[in-house]
């Protein structure tokens, strides 16, 4: 459980089912990544979109990654010591993080639908792997044991 | 082209959104597959219906939604007005 909780999908690796534990990586990833190329980089965040963040937070320390990665490296501060991201006329400053007027932007904010589908996508990818958390801690019932199934009974023939 | 170019050339993937504002809907496509992926790598005894059941399934979310669509439509365009007529 532990496992499931730092990478998805390690849980069920650790367990001996590979492929299972490959399909849940596919899933997992690819709704986070999928919101983050919907949406940019701007559907990960954890001080304006706080609500959505704690969905997001349950695909583990890879959310936590992305989002340290917006607030410091994508975010400005303004001129009130504010974090936020770029106007689109506003550069960032590397070294101290400041706006820059006239620059150009580290990313572009994304809004409306694409907005809302890209957080969306990285929300229900954490809501998922919470399900997939539960499932390697307590594995469900009616899932056949490994001598019942069939690769397991070809290998003991 | 030439007023695209500078956007295409400024796009970087996972950093910048792209411009689906017009075919948002779609996205509904991959949204129930990420789902039906993910849900049935957990729920599925047996793995050789996994395929069929991920199909099943994300054929189910798409027809659901399209669904509550229609029937959303009907009640706000339709329904509302016969029985709250605008003043």
């Amino acid at each position: 459980m532990l496992a499931a909780m730092i990478f998805p999908g390690l849980g069920h690796a650790v367990a001996g089912e590979i492929k299972r534990a490959a399909l849940i990586a596919t899933g997992v990833l690819g709704l986070f990544f999928g919101g983050m190329f919907i949406g940019g980089i701007d559907v990960v965040d954890s001080k304006e979109d706080a609500v959505w963040f704690y969905g997001q937070a349950l695909v583990g320390p890879l959310a936590f990654g992305v989002d340290w990665a917006h607030q410091e490296k994508f975010k400005v501060i303004d001129s009130s010591g504010k974090l936020r991201s770029a106007f689109p006329d506003e550069g960032r400053d590397p070294k101290t993080g400041k706006a820059v007027p006239g620059g150009t932007p580290p990313n572009e904010k994304s809004i409306g639908k694409v907005n809302e589908l890209g957080t969306l996508f990285a929300t229900l990818a954490g809501m998922l792997n919470l399900v997939v958390i539960l499932d390697a801690g307590f594995p469900a019932r009616d899932r056949p044991k490994k001598k019942d199934t069939p690769d397991a009974g070809k290998a003991g023939a | 082209m030439n007023s695209l170019l500078p956007q295409i050339l400024a796009y970087t993937p996972f950093i910048d959104p792209i411009n689906v504002h017009r075919v948002w809907f779609w996205l509904l496509i991959p949204l129930s597959l990420g789902i039906s992926i993910t849900y049935k790598a957990v729920r599925v005894g047996d793995m050789r219906h996994y395929p069929r059941q991920v199909l099943v399934m994300t054929v189910q979310i798409v027809a659901a939604m399209v669904l509550l669509g229609l029937a959303s439509y009907l009640l706000i365009q339709h329904i509302l007005p016969r029985i709250l007529p605008a003043a």
